[in-house]
């Protein structure tokens, strides 16, 4: 199993507790920086955002599980038999996520739908004002 | 029953292939690979709900601003965004890190040690509990986020907040009312049945500044206004680009309910490994697993489990709170 | 398969004795409880015991009690589909308030609310409580440990809360049925919003909340029994067992617990966001909602979310009913009919296979429920894909059998009706797995007429198939075989009776889950079917009374095992005493040292898989 010596263990969880938290520390201020806090007025876009917050947690997560949990000191299987399975929730995110945006889409499209009817059935009165509770004019 | 398997009485084989039976092709006792494939099925539960987090996050036109939301912090701390969370954050990495060093003293047999670290692991997983209900405490009893009501969100257009002469004028009814033993004014479109849903208020800041007057780009977040005074969580109203006077809306009710059912059920993982670090450490204390002569192995298991609290929270850390 | 071997080097049977021999013990081995702490009370021996024997019999019994409730209540539904008119007050004794009697005409009529009752409470049993803790929980706790060669599971304590988190479960759904409200009335799925405001039908308050408690424990049940399965066949294997020489019982077991350990935590995370829903009022899986006139508060979520996390499980909760069926069938097919499997690998890749589509097509059960048409195309897909390792899987069981010298036993019997039942079964899986004609199908009795023949018939035939061929393995004693034919061809011809017929309903458009059918002049003239199909279900139910007492029967009075291997079975099992001691082998464990198929080979009509290879012998498995 390659266990390492106390001694080099010992090194290992130092180097552990920095580079999580660098990592952390970094993924604060991308979330900051990227949202105009440090720039005023500065936002980074989804793209570049989504991607570096993503990755850097799947690398927080990589380390956990290989140095703090061992795996990179268990046998070679049993780190497949863990982390293969997961791979089997990539495509229920895809469904999920697919699923999600068809539902807020469809609820504007019902939305929409909603209020072309009130406008085939209603007139506006001398007000100008409908019962509708978005249109209220200043006069 | 465990111990005297085929294990015991084929071990003289020395085969090159860990498959052909009478041991582990893993080199992992029965206790770690369950635990491992335990720890796999909880990261389904987790993945179950992070999934429906996602699907119902992509569903809501609007979602809520992390560093918006999570900017307070104790002792008064405002506009500290992220901050606070980061600290949670910390927290939880160090008692990590001091759980490896009682799995790795535990290796070495080394009694004390492992108290140690674990003593030390307690009380980091102590603090972030702590931690959770003074930011619970805060987004409940402050800022009037539950588990059905969202006073977070986003603009989806431009426009500029209200005084109480602008809607009179605008023909709104004014209405004075008490609630909870304070005075509340709020108004009424015309012709308007005076329920809760078509109650208008002048927007206020947590401080209960007027807001009138001030403008607003879509896009940008906002609170509903909250009057402490009261107890009510009050629409403002607002006058979009076009002229119309309409009323901010709550922001989608799942975000709350989301985040403290997520976070309340990490946190309840994090109480579980408490509890469970707690009786190991006395059981180390107390000797038992030097009489198994396993290396501790039971220390080595908590472990486990504790880096996958850690690994979880590292995922809503990114949902919730960086995304 | 090659069958190339040498007949002189082939052993004889004689030398499997000398063998058990060497590894200290013989045919007159008995028993001695005492001086084992495991067993030493009557509570520990037979109640809290953590022998996995015992636990598979604990399971057994427990499956065969749901399965007479689950049937008895499809008893009761059937009787009001088949015959609206009749009087069911005779029933009035049993089901008390949910029978109604008219003052006048004296003619008792069945509670609507309560048929739906039936209909959820027979789903949610049958698949939960028989096929699943009933069928995965008893073979695989009695095979697991016997086939893999090892003393007992590798959690022996855990395995044995797995049966009573089981039992648990099952207390709380008896409990429920009692309850003044009924039990919960909607639908096996529990879908919302019937499952998630309590207001929403008499089932859904108390009843519901029952439910969900139930299915929890459940499902603790299947994660502890899940770890403990997998972790047994990978390191408790004996010596020599490796992969390619696992019985396909054990491979189907296994992947059936992977199956069950990935898929059964989404379905809490449902079950989770539902107690939340009906508890605190947060709004998962509902969006704006009208319930008796009145405006409910919630707002924003979506009942799809939970079916989507419903059948996450649910898709993959249809292949592990299925796939302990099909391991069992396996082994019992190449049993008696005295010839190896057929295309083991490729029996091993299609588990496999099965084992990883049943995650990545749980939609095709959502088509028609406003699931997003494009990823609809997807599901499609995969999900013909399935027919492909199913194909694979009837090709070889047929070409098992196909020129075998089979004895007509009544756990043969049972493999060959599995088998009938899977393809028949299978191709209206086809139908319905493509969604343009599922638009048709959908909710019609064709859907239930394909679930109950693949999933639920078939998967009856492969736990009847393994109660006869290992109950003397279980219990020392063999099942009367007339009556097990007896049985065998009734439920055969019987269940065809039922369940053929609602095809033609299904075409025609009848719907699933309606109280009756008289109301629609459409349905008029398929009164005389409901009836035939009716007439069928009594008669089936009436077989299984003939299975029950063979059952209970032979447990005292059948004929008893006089040799420690009756069938001429190659596998690990077959070599322990008649009476399997607490450890299973009273010496050491056998080392294993060729596949588990080798029937017919070089002249001998079987050899155990503890005999060694002859020089020059090439094993076939590995």
């Amino acid at each position: 199993m390659g266990h390492l010596e106390y001694s080099e263990a010992k090194k290992v969880v130092v180097k552990g507790l920095m580079i999580l938290g660098v990592v952390t520390i970094a993924e604060v201020f991308v979330a900051l920086f990227g949202n105009g806090h440090i720039i005023h007025g500065f936002y980074l876009h989804k793209i570049v955002f989504y991607p570096v917050m993503i990755g850097l947690s799947l690398y927080k997560a990589y380390f956990i599980v290989y140095e703090f949990m061992h795996m990179r000191y268990e046998v070679k299987g049993l780190a497949m038999s863990v982390l293969l399975p997961t791979l089997l929730l990539v495509w229920a995110i895809i469904a999920f996520f697919q699923e999600g945006t068809s539902w807020g889409k469809r609820r504007e499209l019902i939305h929409q739908k909603d209020k072309e009817t009130i406008h085939e059935t209603q007139q506006p009165s001398e007000t100008g004002m409908l019962d509708d509770d978005r249109t209220y004019q200043i006069q | 029953m465990a111990t005297d398997t085929a294990l015991d009485h084929h071990a003289d084989v020395q085969d090159g292939n860990l498959w052909d039976g009478a041991k582990s092709p893993f080199q992992a006792s029965y206790g770690k690979l369950m635990m491992w494939y335990f720890l796999l099925s909880d990261a389904f539960t987790f993945a179950g709900f992070l999934i429906s987090y996602g699907a119902l996050r992509f569903s809501m036109p609007t979602w809520p601003v992390p560093d918006f939301v999570f900017k307070s912090a104790p002792f008064g701390v405002e506009n500290a965004p992220l901050i606070f969370v980061t600290f949670m954050t910390f927290v939880l990495i160090i008692s990590s890190v001091t759980m490896v060093r009682a799995v790795q003293e535990g290796h070495r047999e080394n009694k004390g040690g492992a108290v140690f670290w674990l003593l030390l692991t307690i009380i980091g997983g102590a603090t972030f509990l702590s931690s959770q209900a003074w930011e619970w405490t805060n987004l409940i009893g402050k800022e009037g986020m539950s588990v059905t009501t969202n006073p977070f969100s986003n603009f989806n257009e431009s426009g500029k907040y209200l005084s109480a002469e602008e809607l009179e004028k605008a023909g709104f009814q004014k209405v004075e009312t008490e609630a909870h033993g304070a005075a509340a004014t709020y108004f009424l479109r015309p012709r308007a049945a005076d329920v809760p849903e078509n109650r208008y208020f002048v927007k206020a800041d947590h401080h209960g500044h007027s807001m009138a007057g001030e403008e607003f780009a879509a896009g940008n977040h906002f609170l509903i206004t909250y009057n402490h005074a009261n107890h009510l969580y009050e629409h403002g109203a607002y006058m979009a680009e076009d002229g119309h006077v309409k009323k901010e809306e709550f922001g989608p009710q799942a975000f709350g309910a989301l985040f403290f059912f997520i976070t309340g059920f990490h946190g309840f993982h994090v109480f579980s490994g408490v509890v469970f670090l707690t009786i190991i450490a006395i059981n180390v204390a107390g000797g038992l697993y030097v009489k198994r002569r396993n290396g501790y192995e039971m220390v080595e298991k908590m472990g486990l489990y504790w880096h996958f609290v850690d690994l979880v929270w590292v995922f809503v850390f990114l949902v919730f709170y960086l995304l | 398969m090659a069958t190339a071997a040498n007949k002189s080097t082939a052993p004889a049977q004689h030398d499997v004795d000398l063998l058990i021999e060497e590894y200290g013990y013989d045919d007159h081995f008995h028993e001695h409880h005492e001086g084992d702490k495991y067993q030493s009370n009557f509570f520990t021996t037979y109640i809290f015991s953590q022998d996995h024997k015992m636990i598979a019999r604990q399971f057994l019994i427990t499956g065969m009690f749901w399965a007479v409730i689950g049937g008895l209540m499809s008893l009761v539904f059937r009787l009001q589909l088949g015959f609206p008119e009749e009087s069911l007050a005779w029933l009035k004794p049993v089901l008390g308030k949910w029978i109604t009697i008219n003052a006048d005409t004296g003619l008792g009529t069945l509670a609507p609310e309560f048929y739906y009752a039936l209909v959820t409470m027979h789903g949610t049993i049958i698949v939960f409580f028989v096929l699943t803790a009933g069928l995965s929980g008893t073979f695989s706790n009695l095979l697991i440990p016997l086939q893999v060669g090892a003393r007992d599971m590798a959690s022996p304590f855990l395995n044995m809360l797995s049966y009573w988190f089981f039992f648990m479960a099952g207390l709380v759904m008896f409990f429920s049925l009692f309850l003044s409200t009924g039990p919960f009335a909607g639908g096996w799925t529990a879908y919302p919003p019937l499952s998630a405001l309590p207001q929403a039908s008499s089932g859904s308050a108390g009843g519901m909340t029952l439910w969900l408690i139930s299915l929890t424990f459940f499902v603790v049940s299947v994660l502890l029994g899940g770890v403990n399965y997998i972790t047994t066949v990978l390191n408790l294997r004996t010596k020599g067992m490796n992969m390619w020489r696992l019985p396909l019982t054990i491979w189907a077991f296994f992947v059936t617990a992977v199956l069950g350990l990935l898929s059964f935590p989404v379905l809490v995370s449902g079950f989770f966001l539902l107690i939340f829903d009906r508890t605190l009022g947060t709004s998962f899986f509902l969006n704006e909602i009208f319930v008796g006139g009145q405006a409910l508060d919630h707002v924003g979520g979506s009942p799809i979310l939970y079916q989507h996390l419903f059948w996450f499980l649910g898709h993959p909760e249809v292949y592990i009913i299925i796939l302990p069926a099909m391991g069992i069938v396996s082994e019992v097919l190449s049993v008696h009919s005295r010839k190896p499997i057929f295309g083991y690998k490729a029996m091993v890749f299609s588990i496999l296979a099965i084992g990883f589509l049943s995650f990545i097509v749980w939609a095709h059960h959502m088509f028609m429920s406003g699931v997003n048409p494009f990823i609809s195309n997807f599901f499609v897909v995969f999900t013909l894909i399935i027919a492909v390792p199913s194909a694979v899987k009837v090709f070889n069981w047929i070409t098992t059998i196909y020129g075998g010298n089979i004895r007509f036993t009544s756990a043969a019997l049972f493999g060959v009706g599995f088998v009938s039942m899977f393809i028949s079964g299978g191709l209206t899986g086809i139908f319905l797995g493509n969604s343009a004609i599922d638009i048709q199908m959908h909710d019609t009795y064709f859907v239930v007429a394909h679930f109950h023949i693949v999933m639920g018939v078939a998967a009856f035939f492969g736990m009847f198939a393994g109660v006869y061929h290992w109950f003397p393995k279980m219990f020392g004693r063999f099942m009367n075989e007339t009556m097990g034919k007896v049985h065998f061809w009734g439920t055969m011809i019987g269940a065809y009776a039922i369940f053929w017929p609602m095809h033609y309903l299904g075409m025609a458009g009848v719907p699933r889950r309606y109280y009756r059918f008289d109301n629609f002049d459409t349905f008029s003239h398929f009164s005389a079917m409901n009836q035939f199909i009716t007439v069928a279900a009594i008669l089936v139910f009436a077989m299984q009374i003939i299975f029950i007492v063979n059952f209970f029967r032979s447990i005292w009075f059948g004929k008893k095992m006089t040799s420690r291997n009756p069938y001429g079975a190659n596998t690990l099992e077959w070599t322990t005493p008649i009476d399997v001691p607490h450890g299973n082998w009273p010496g050491k464990i056998p080392a294993v040292q060729r596949w588990a198929y080798d029937y017919g080979k070089g002249g001998e009509e079987n050899v155990s898989q503890i005999v060694p290879l002859a020089e020059g012998e090439h094993d076939q498995g590995h």
